[in-house]
């Protein structure tokens, strides 16, 4: 199947009184990854909680696979295909690694009969974290703790994955790493949203750019264009780049 | 040295009441953040409603047994959450604090009113006898206590370890924003927490009540030293209010056999006080930080 896999039609919501997503709106191309840039506060992050069903939407409709999925339950957005990797540490330090990537199967429906062969591939895929399977989550490295909250996510087979900020606290060549594997997701069908701060890498290795600001969209097209688009260079990618960019 | 291990094994059997009581203080922490100062009253009332089933309304003492549990456990697990909890906890910890203050006079005056204020008889699941082993007298129902805590924590902690819907309660409870996302159902394992809570508190009435008889005002000490024990053991670990419990009911009953029955309650406090100072984080605790 080609064509959009995600598609957000003019959603306002936010936090209480304070609306964030001012009727923003763009569509996802299915098994690109796409990179929404902005400024603190353009709503990248809010966007996210939108789709994933953690935040009251006062209108607007968001679309997934042809069916409309606004207001539906995380549990329920598992079940359909998507997948939520917010920023920061997402796991449970006290708890095993393999405990912890147990939790990724917590929504697998009745028709995932093979759960306990995922997991042992999952591991498989990360010897390092195969090694320490069987200690506390807290142990890992930020890079390993990452690569757990990835792998947890595939255990459902996801359409759709929207992680935030994946490179944060982590050392350029594990943000390197990370990219490979979302990359190496990508190139298995899977259609990754991504926020990110480190914005030029994470343009260089996508196909598609979106630039959110005030919570509407200012620029959505293939990567390269927003890449070497000055206006964007000289508001999101540095000085530098934006002087390169002209000359 | 008979008499010293006799107050031990007494100490051990009020304490694995403290721990019970201890141990659902830190599991309603540990998935609300919130501390039940009803909790010596969660311990007095099952065996009130117990008594008065019997008496009021004629039941055979096993049926009132299961009557009174069941709708203690609907009345202050599920109820408790519902009708107090869930309100008030939107608007922070210290108006639920203080509706949990209320409520544990509530229950304690209504205890008194609507049943009685004599301390009552309560029937014991062992005879109220004593075996001696190494010329050491021992109360059948110290041992009794002490087994069927220790069988109820250890279920408890095989439970939350060693099955899915524990681990879900722990990942609820260590971070119940990513527990959400991952499609945990986050309330109902924080619901499961506070009808665990009431369970442990009806079976430690049980316990406790044929010793101390079943009293409206049976509460104050419990809830006192079961707060006391999950603080020195870890507010936040399920072992460290085991051992807290355990602790204080050993402190307390040799307090009373060796240093004043008039002061036994002053002890378990300065306990508190060098524990607050030295470990603030108890015994067993992990230190936690909260942003602000």
């Amino acid at each position: 199947m080609t064509g959009h896999i995600l598609e957000l039609d003019k959603v306002v919501g936010g936090y209480g009184r304070i609306t964030i997503l001012n009727g923003t709106s763009f569509r996802i191309r299915r098994g690109a990854i796409t990179t929404v840039i902005g400024p603190n506060g353009a709503g990248k992050s809010t966007v996210f909680k939108a789709i994933f069903g953690l935040l009251n939407l006062s209108s607007g409709a968001i679309r997934f696979d042809g069916r409309d999925i606004t207001g539906w339950t995380p549990r329920r957005l598992l079940e359909a295909g998507i997948v939520y990797v917010p920023q920061g540490r997402n796991i449970f330090p006290e708890l095993s690694v393999r405990h912890n990537l147990e939790f990724g199967a917590v929504a697998a429906g009745p028709n995932i009969t093979d759960m306990p062969a995922r997991i042992e591939a999952a591991l498989d895929r990360f010897p390092s974290l195969r090694q320490k399977a069987d200690v506390q989550a807290s142990t890992l490295s930020g890079g390993q703790q990452k690569q757990l909250e990835i792998m947890r996510g595939l255990l459902l087979d996801p359409k759709l994955i929207l992680i935030d900020e994946p490179s944060i606290g982590l050392s350029p060549l594990l943000v390197q790493e990370t990219f490979g594997i979302l990359t190496e997701l990508r190139n298995k069908g899977i259609t990754i949203l991504m926020v990110e701060q480190n914005a030029r890498s994470a343009l260089q290795m996508s196909d598609d750019g979106l630039v959110l600001e005030l919570g509407q969209t200012r620029m959505h097209g293939p990567a390269s264009n927003i890449l070497h688009d000055p206006r964007v260079a000289q508001l999101f990618l540095g000085g530098a780049m934006a002087e390169a960019v002209g000359s | 040295m008979a008499e010293f291990l006799a107050y031990l094994i007494a100490g051990l059997a009020t304490g694995a009441i403290y721990a019970l009581a201890a141990i659902g203080f830190t599991l309603v922490w540990q998935t609300s953040q919130m501390i039940n100062f009803a909790q010596g009253e969660f311990v007095m009332l099952p065996a009130i409603l117990i008594l008065a089933a019997v008496k009021l309304a004629g039941l055979p003492v096993w049926a009132a047994a299961i009557l009174g549990i069941a709708a203690f456990i609907a009345l202050f697990g599920w109820g408790f959450k519902l009708v107090i909890v869930d309100p008030m906890i939107r608007h922070g910890v210290l108006p639920l604090a203080i509706a949990t203050m209320a409520l544990s006079i509530i229950m304690k005056e209504g205890a008194k009113d609507g049943f009685t204020a004599e301390a009552q008889r309560f029937p014991s699941l062992v005879p109220q006898e004593t075996v001696s082993f190494l010329g050491i007298s021992i109360s059948l129902q110290h041992i009794a206590i002490i087994i069927v805590a220790c069988l109820a924590i250890g279920t408890l902690q095989w439970f939350v370890t060693r099955t899915k819907t524990g681990r879900q309660m722990q990942a609820s409870a260590q971070n119940p924003n990513v527990a959400l996302i991952l499609g945990i159902p986050v309330a109902q394992m924080v619901m499961l927490t506070f009808l665990i809570n009431a369970a442990l508190a009806a079976l430690a009435s049980i316990l406790i009540s044929p010793i101390y008889l079943a009293k409206f005002s049976n509460g104050e000490v419990i809830g006192l030293f079961a707060f006391i024990a999950a603080i020195v053991g870890g507010f936040n670990q399920v072992r460290g209010a085991l051992a807290g419990g355990l602790i204080v009911g050993v402190i307390d009953s040799l307090a009373a056999a060796y240093i004043s029955t008039s002061y036994r309650l002053a002890v378990p406090l300065v306990l508190l006080v060098v524990i607050i100072l030295i470990k603030p984080e108890g015994l067993f605790g992990r230190k936690e930080e909260r942003g602000v």
